[in-house]
């Protein structure tokens, strides 16, 4: 087997039988970089010199018989998690050249499992779109087609794990950005609970939304990153103290009497003819499996768009306010007449179009006269979310749903922010309702595009989803682009 | 939304746009708003209390000084003297 196409174990044991060196996994992985990044564009910095010096040390841990799960395992991360020493752009001129003096909770975890860090990948800027195309540095394009975008905002490191540039990658989620693009990019990737991995280090888009994921070719290998970047962090005030159990624990047990249900609203119109047919025919094969199929209903999804939006946007439009120009990132360089400007053309000059409309949405909503329309109506409707999960949940074990209304598309289709913000109706409640959620490709459209189906699960059920995704696996041959 | 609500948002959100860019701003927040008017179509009343009461005080750390950042690398991404940030001088 090349060593591309390998998954977490097998790199684990031809590490740990020293059919592999750690060194030699790093260069392998390096290589494909030079070779394919150049058009493909999922990296924003690679970490060439650190991921070869990672994997010395990584070396000499697996020498000693000490290996972790992911002692020696290149990784790729997210361009918005805190990289000490390592540039972290968020895709923005703002940060552009914005070196973090700390690492992200989530890196120390994985730092001291010795990872190799192959380097930080594109993103929508600030994580805000579903494209990767407002990224300042490197548009990402979808490895199945070139003419096609990769989804967003986590774009690059949903490309370079299908492209095989990365086995394993951490991306993050605030409104679908790990699912949806692991739709359109035919891989898995998991959005955890919100509050399972702290956000320390993670640059916030929005507060009560973002979630740092795992995105890898397989339920299992999103399971073994997870495993490692959950559990409490007395950093974030939002992290939970819930016991982290091994999230790979329940792969390969029996899907009977498994109750899988499928709200109706989301398979109606507005969900491409060949996504829901594609979608069913998954719930088919999990009744074969004995599964149980229940349909549901949700109402409140005719509201989702516009309740993420208003909450997304209004936490934005406060935490992009730290964006100053005087303690980092961009500082214009215009002579100014005052504070207020020099703060103002910063601000105009680091960040680019998507962003400015949200900030300017975010503040539109939470300004006096509007605050209780908007605002705390949206507030209202997150409840309301929440209450429908929980009324379904009591008949059900997951949910089962599209992951994008449709496939990649090309990059014409971004122009329209509404058209944008709309293509996100499939994944919005899961953030909205804090819940986990994962994505896997269930089949392929006319034209060899990826389609994805998501699981939704309890709070705190990954392991059940984990379980129903990788159960669909088994039985699933993935064509994965040829590279 | 009109030119002026635009220029207000930009002046929250301390942002500039050329005149060019605030018309094309307007046409496009125009249509933002128009969809998340969907809010209003429903009657639906926010619980405050259901979502901010459930702060344990004993899971809050104790009020005592603990070691932070170092300050040199706090300034590290600014020019920076002394361990303040340098702005440029401007007398207003």
């Amino acid at each position: 087997m090349e060593l591309k196409d390998m998954k977490l174990r097998d790199m684990r044991k031809a590490l740990d039988s020293k059919e592999i060196s750690a060194k030699e996994l790093a260069e392998s992985y390096l290589d494909r970089i030079k070779k394919y990044d150049g058009e493909i564009k999922s990296y924003i910095t690679v970490t060439e010199e650190l991921a070869l010096s990672q994997a010395q040390e990584a070396q000499q841990i697996i020498d000693r018989g000490e290996a972790q799960a992911l002692t020696g395992i290149p990784v790729a991360i997210k361009d918005n998690i805190c990289t000490q020493g390592v540039r972290t752009t968020c895709a923005s001129r703002m940060l552009e050249n914005f070196i973090p003096p700390y690492d992200a909770t989530v890196m120390e975890k994985l730092n001291s499992q010795n990872i190799v860090m192959l380097g930080k990948t594109s993103m929508d800027e600030f994580a805000m779109g579903g494209s990767t195309q407002t990224s300042a540095f490197a548009k990402t394009v979808n490895p199945y087609n070139k003419g096609c975008v990769p989804g967003g905002s986590s774009g690059g490191s949903a490309a370079a794990v299908s492209a095989r540039l990365a086995p394993v990658a951490l991306g993050t989620d605030t409104g679908g950005s790990i699912r949806q693009p692991a739709s359109f990019c035919g891989i898995t990737g998991i959005k955890p609970t919100y509050s399972r991995v702290s956000r320390f280090g993670l640059v916030a888009f929005a507060s009560s939304l973002d979630q740092i994921g795992t995105m890898a070719l397989s339920a299992e290998d999103c399971g073994v990153l997870l495993n490692a970047i959950c559990g409490f962090d007395m950093h974030d005030g939002t992290s939970s103290r819930e016991d982290v159990p091994d999230f790979t624990a329940k792969i390969g047990e029996s899907m009977k009497g498994v109750r899988i249900a499928l709200p109706k609203e989301y398979f109606a119109e507005g969900i491409d003819d060949e996504v829901r047919q594609c979608v069913l025919a998954a719930a088919e094969q999990y009744r074969a499996m004995g599964a149980e199929i229940i349909e549901c209903s949700m109402p409140s999804l005719k509201y989702a768009v516009s309740c993420y939006y208003l909450l997304a946007c209004a936490e934005a439009a406060s935490n992009l306010s730290r964006y100053d120009g005087i303690k980092y990132g961009h500082r214009t360089e215009r002579e100014c007449d005052s504070y207020e400007e020099l703060i103002v053309r910063s601000r105009s000059e680091g960040f680019g179009d998507e962003v400015k409309r949200r900030i300017l949405l975010g503040n539109y909503c939470l300004s006096s006269g509007y605050y209780d329309a908007y605002y705390r109506k949206a507030l209202a409707l997150r409840q309301l979310v929440r209450k429908e999960y929980n009324d379904i949940f009591e008949k059900c074990d997951m949910i089962l749903t599209p992951t994008a209304p449709t496939v990649a598309y090309s990059p014409e289709k971004t122009a329209d922010p509404v058209s944008m913000y709309q293509a996100d109706i499939c994944t919005v409640t899961v953030n909205i309702a804090g819940l986990p959620a994962i994505s896997t490709t269930c089949g392929y459209d006319k034209n060899g595009m990826p389609i994805g189906m998501s699981l939704i699960g309890k709070k705190f059920a990954e392991q059940d989803i984990i379980k129903a995704a990788s159960a669909f696996e088994q039985g699933f041959t993935p064509v994965l682009p040829r590279m | 939304m009109d030119m002026e609500m635009v220029k207000y948002l930009a002046d929250l959100s301390k942002l500039e746009f050329s005149d060019e860019k605030l018309g094309e701003t307007a046409q496009q927040m125009t249509s933002i708003i128009e969809l998340m008017d969907t809010v209003k179509e429903i009657d639906v009343t926010y619980d405050a209390y259901k979502d901010n009461h459930d702060v344990f005080l004993p899971e809050l750390r104790s009020d005592s000084v603990i070691p932070s950042m170092e300050t040199a690398k706090i300034v590290s991404n600014a020019k920076s003297s002394d361990n303040c940030f340098v702005v440029p001088k401007v007398v207003e």
